[in-house]
């Protein structure tokens, strides 16, 4: 845990700008077998400070490689001379932003634990001997544990300070199998969560369901079908509806997005989605139990709340950092992060998902006709347009409302904000994800959930 | 910036003391200067003080390694032992290892002290072309760094090397709109080493305004079928990138999945294809000089004329198959040229896609890609008619190489990669 050493140089801070000193430390744990060899086994560590001052529209940033008050003092100097430098070489007068957002402490959030590397070892390799052991007819396999864990205090002028944690670890199970034509086809699922090591792993056999449900997906899919292309009716399973919510709209309705000309811009109060379409990004509470990722204030010194993005279809905010809320008038709701210490502040998401509806999952399948079950996604892009692709990993093909034969790898796309008024059912639950990474310049911890929807989507196939 | 040798002297003190029987290192003291631009206006200056340390430990044939970002004394004595503890924990694999003696070597590359004046000039003046020349296009953000490093490896071996290098990047991210109408995001970049030229001269910054200044409009293809593809240098390296990392790395070759396992030697692709990777190249700007394992880096072509030369292997990979390490773990890819021009190449397509760039499903190792063409136009009858929106395209990695139809003359420099555009037939497209 980081020590909270700085309250003093809030002295340094310049009258009149609005400056925010940021403490901040990320620690990586990485092992990783494959087949049955450590390919990677490391530890790493990465600490520093930064400051960001802003005047007059303008912004200076500056980091250091140090955790000292010496550093902070030489990082608070930087930015304010960045930020000098800068206004000599532009006309543009910014935004004036209010001069408080209110003050007060946001208080350490939770502990962080470490674990040693040899617990981290054998818990994987207990892992990669059961799946050896129990699915011999596997082609290959990887067990890949992952720890990004963040720790950072936060020092503002004009809003809030405070210490947030934010571990998180996952062991990812990687399986391949060959078809009876002998190419090989792939899965993999990612176990754990918020929390350190043993809040995740302490008992590792509480994960042999789902390994056993994705060996006989992965089984499955050896005997996979390529789909249709084409537009089709199809079921989107609660991870591509997070994917949906993160990737189509999310990054949509980010209020620097809707700066360069995002759809969203000039869709704010109209209807981007069937009634039954609602999207929250979520700060760090969902439902009366923490989000996946919780952020309870942000790296602009923002106190964190929910941001209600679409409301029964209708598209009523975005997500904003203290300047865009400005810009358009909104209320910042801590949006804006940085992934490393030596990251300025972006407009990124937190926990971002599609609520839930009414319908059961199985009302939802035996609805379909002809169509697909899209389950699973490797991946996701989105453009300014929302058109928006993800890859689909996992699916099944549903006809007469039953799940048929498996689907080889495929993708699915479309213009978010049309796709979404295709959507006519909703399942009762949310799945949640949190392991992925969102890339914007830099790189962000994000979590994303959903539930089952029905809709018509574009898929690509032979 | 640190003075790395001190600090590395006194790292050596420290192993020294520990008594280990193998290791490697590097520490990296680097500077950042960035200048931030938001809707075509200066908005942030960043400057980014870096440190980075790292350590291999080899103990009893067992590997562990440790990394962090403090130069301290303290600091480097918990890294050592962190490296240690990780080796201890491993289990015995005598295939990790660290490559011989490669002597004692200083490289400098690029340009170490920075004009930053002249280079915020020369954005300026970007942005200023950009407005005038091309009035439909919205510069959403552009990035301009300067970075300098100064890292020093050494290990057990023998092996020192020590490297200063200085280079300015610039990037733009821009859309265009016109009667309320925007397009999706494209963008383009550049590495350079100085500031003689106006970055729109390089790279692809014109090509690719002019093809968002296009874009605006766009109609959806009806139904599907099988046509020719050309990828932009864009599109291409993607494409590559996927293909080196399904068909020719250190996991795929490892765990047997590869479908050019035992290819080496083959023809895997056309006669037209030769891809190398080149940090030598005078055309890449500070390419890579020593590898993870300890080598000096060399040039190494992957594929020529169709024929695969080499799986691109690590050490570790090189001694888990029994197969040749490639002594090069940068990118630097250089593609060479072919002998049509770009215009030739569109004229000789009767249906097909320019692709700017592939927004798809990352493909298993069976090649099998599906995804969004984005930034992207319709070819019918050698002509370019209009961009498209909802267009997919889906096909095999391993089949496209083969079926390479044209190669253009013109290549890519951007500082980073040299590389043409390649037509490639066997691509299903679809529509809505």
């Amino acid at each position: 845990m980081l020590t909270d050493i700085f309250e003093k140089e809030k002295a340094l801070f310049e009258d009149g700008a609005q400056t925010v000193l940021r403490a901040h430390e990320n620690r990586n744990r990485v092992v990783s077998i494959l087949k049955g060899n450590i390919v990677a086994n490391s530890r790493s560590e990465t600490r520093g400070i930064s400051a960001r001052v802003g005047k007059d529209g303008l912004f200076g940033f500056a980091s250091i490689a140090e955790y000292s008050n010496e550093a902070a003092g030489k990082v608070i100097k930087a930015a304010t001379d960045n930020v000098k430098l800068l206004s000599r070489h532009s006309g543009n007068t910014g935004i004036v932003l209010p001069p408080s957002y209110g003050t007060g402490l946001i208080p350490t959030n939770r502990d962080i634990a470490d674990a040693e590397q040899k617990r981290i070892i054998d818990a994987c390799r207990k892992i990669d001997d059961h799946i050896a052991q129990k699915y011999p007819d596997l082609e290959s396999r990887t067990v890949h544990y992952s720890e990004d864990s963040q720790d950072r205090i936060i020092y503002s002028s004009d809003a809030y300070d405070g210490h947030l944690v934010t571990p998180r670890c996952y062991i990812y199970v990687f399986m391949s199998m060959k078809t009876k034509d002998g190419t090989p086809v792939e899965l993999f699922k990612a176990l754990g969560g918020y929390g350190c090591f043993e809040d995740n792993f302490s008992d590792v056999e509480q994960y042999y369901p789902d390994i056993e449900k994705l060996y006989k997906r992965v089984k499955d899919k050896t005997e996979g079908i390529y789909a249709e292309a084409g537009y089709k009716t199809v079921v989107l399973g609660g991870m591509m509806g997070g994917m949906l919510a993160h990737e189509a709209v999310g990054h949509t309705v980010e209020a620097d997005l809707v700066m360069g000309g995002s759809v969203a811009g000039p869709n704010l109060g109209k209807r981007v989605a069937s009634d039954l379409v609602n999207l929250v990004d979520f700060a760090h509470t969902y439902n009366g139990e923490l989000a996946p990722l919780p952020v309870y204030l942000d790296d602009e010194g923002i106190k964190a709340e929910d941001a209600v993005l679409i409301k029964d279809g209708i598209l009523t905010g975005y997500m904003n950092s203290r300047e865009t809320a400005e810009r358009y008038n909104m209320k910042p709701t801590g949006n804006a992060r940085g992934w490393d210490f030596s990251d300025e502040p972006l407009i990124r998401m937190r926990n971002t998902c599609i609520l839930p509806g009414k319908n059961t999952v199985e009302e939802l399948i035996e609805s379909v006709e002809d169509g697909y079950y899209l389950i699973d996604s490797g991946n996701g892009q989105a453009d300014l347009t929302g058109e928006f692709m993800f890859g689909v990993t996992c699916g099944y093909e549903i006809k007469n409302g039953k799940l048929g034969r498996a689907l080889l790898d495929t993708t699915v796309s479309g213009i978010a904000f049309d796709m979404l008024k295709t959507v006519d059912m909703v399942s009762n639950e949310v799945e949640w994800s949190s392991s992925g990474f969102c890339g914007k310049k830099q790189r962000m911890a994000v979590g994303m959930g959903g539930p089952h929807m029905r809709c018509k989507i574009m898929i690509g196939g032979r | 910036m640190e003075k790395i040798r001190e600090v590395a002297d006194l790292f050596d003190n420290i192993l020294r003391e520990k008594n280990f029987p193998k290791y490697t290192y590097t520490l990296v003291s680097s500077e950042k200067q960035e200048i931030n631009v938001e809707n075509g206006e200066f908005k942030l200056m960043r400057t980014v003080f870096g440190k980075y340390t790292s350590i291999k430990v080899f103990k009893d044939n067992k590997m562990g390694s440790a990394s962090g970002n403090d130069f301290s004394k303290e600091a480097l004595i918990k890294l050592a032992e962190a490296g240690e503890s990780a080796a201890e924990s491993s289990p015995e694999d005598p295939c990790h290892d660290i490559a011989p003696d490669q002597g004692k070597e200083i490289f400098k590359q690029g340009i170490y002290e920075p004009d930053m004046d002249k280079f915020i000039e020369r954005i300026q003046e970007c942005l200023d072309t950009i407005k005038k020349e091309y009035p439909k296009v919205l510069v959403m953000s552009a990035v301009g760094s300067y970075d300098k490093s100064n890292w020093i490896s050494r290990n057990t071996n023998g092996t020192e090397f020590e490297d200063f290098s200085g280079q300015y990047q610039f990037y733009i991210q821009i859309s265009a709109s016109e009667d309320g109408v925007n397009t999706g995001i494209n963008g383009a970049g550049v590495e350079v080493d100085n500031l003689d030229k106006p970055f729109i001269e390089l790279g692809e910054f014109r090509k690719t305004l002019e093809d968002v200044s296009n874009s605006i409009h766009t109609k959806s293809l009806d139904g599907k079928f099988d046509g020719t593809v050309i990828l932009t240098p864009c599109a291409v390296q993607q494409f590559l990138g996927m293909l080196i990392g399904h068909y020719m790395s250190d996991g795929v070759i490892i765990d047997g999945t590869s479908q050019w396992l035992d290819k080496v030697g083959e023809q895997v692709a056309s006669d037209k294809l030769t891809v190398s990777k080149k940090p030598f190249d005078d055309r890449i700007v500070c390419g890579e000089r020593g590898t993870q394992d300890g080598y000096r880096a060399e040039d190494v072509t992957l594929i020529e004329n169709g024929v695969l030369k080499t799986h691109s292997l690590s050490l570790y990979a090189a001694n888990k198959t029994g197969r040749n390490v490639v002594k090069n773990t940068g990118w630097d890819l250089v593609v060479e040229p072919g002998d049509k021009s770009i215009a030739e190449m569109i004229k000789s397509v009767d249906k097909g896609l320019i692709m700017g760039s592939y927004s798809g499903g990352e493909p298993g190792t069976n090649g099998e890609f599906s995804g969004v063409a984005k930034n992207s136009f319709l070819i019918e009858n050698g002509e370019i008619k209009y961009a498209v929106s909802e267009t997919m395209v889906n096909g095999n990695l391993g089949e496209i190489v083969k079926n390479i139809r044209a190669i253009s003359k013109e290549q890519v420099c951007d500082g980073y990669v040299v590389v043409p555009y390649i037509a490639v037939d066997g691509v299903v497209i679809s529509g809505k």
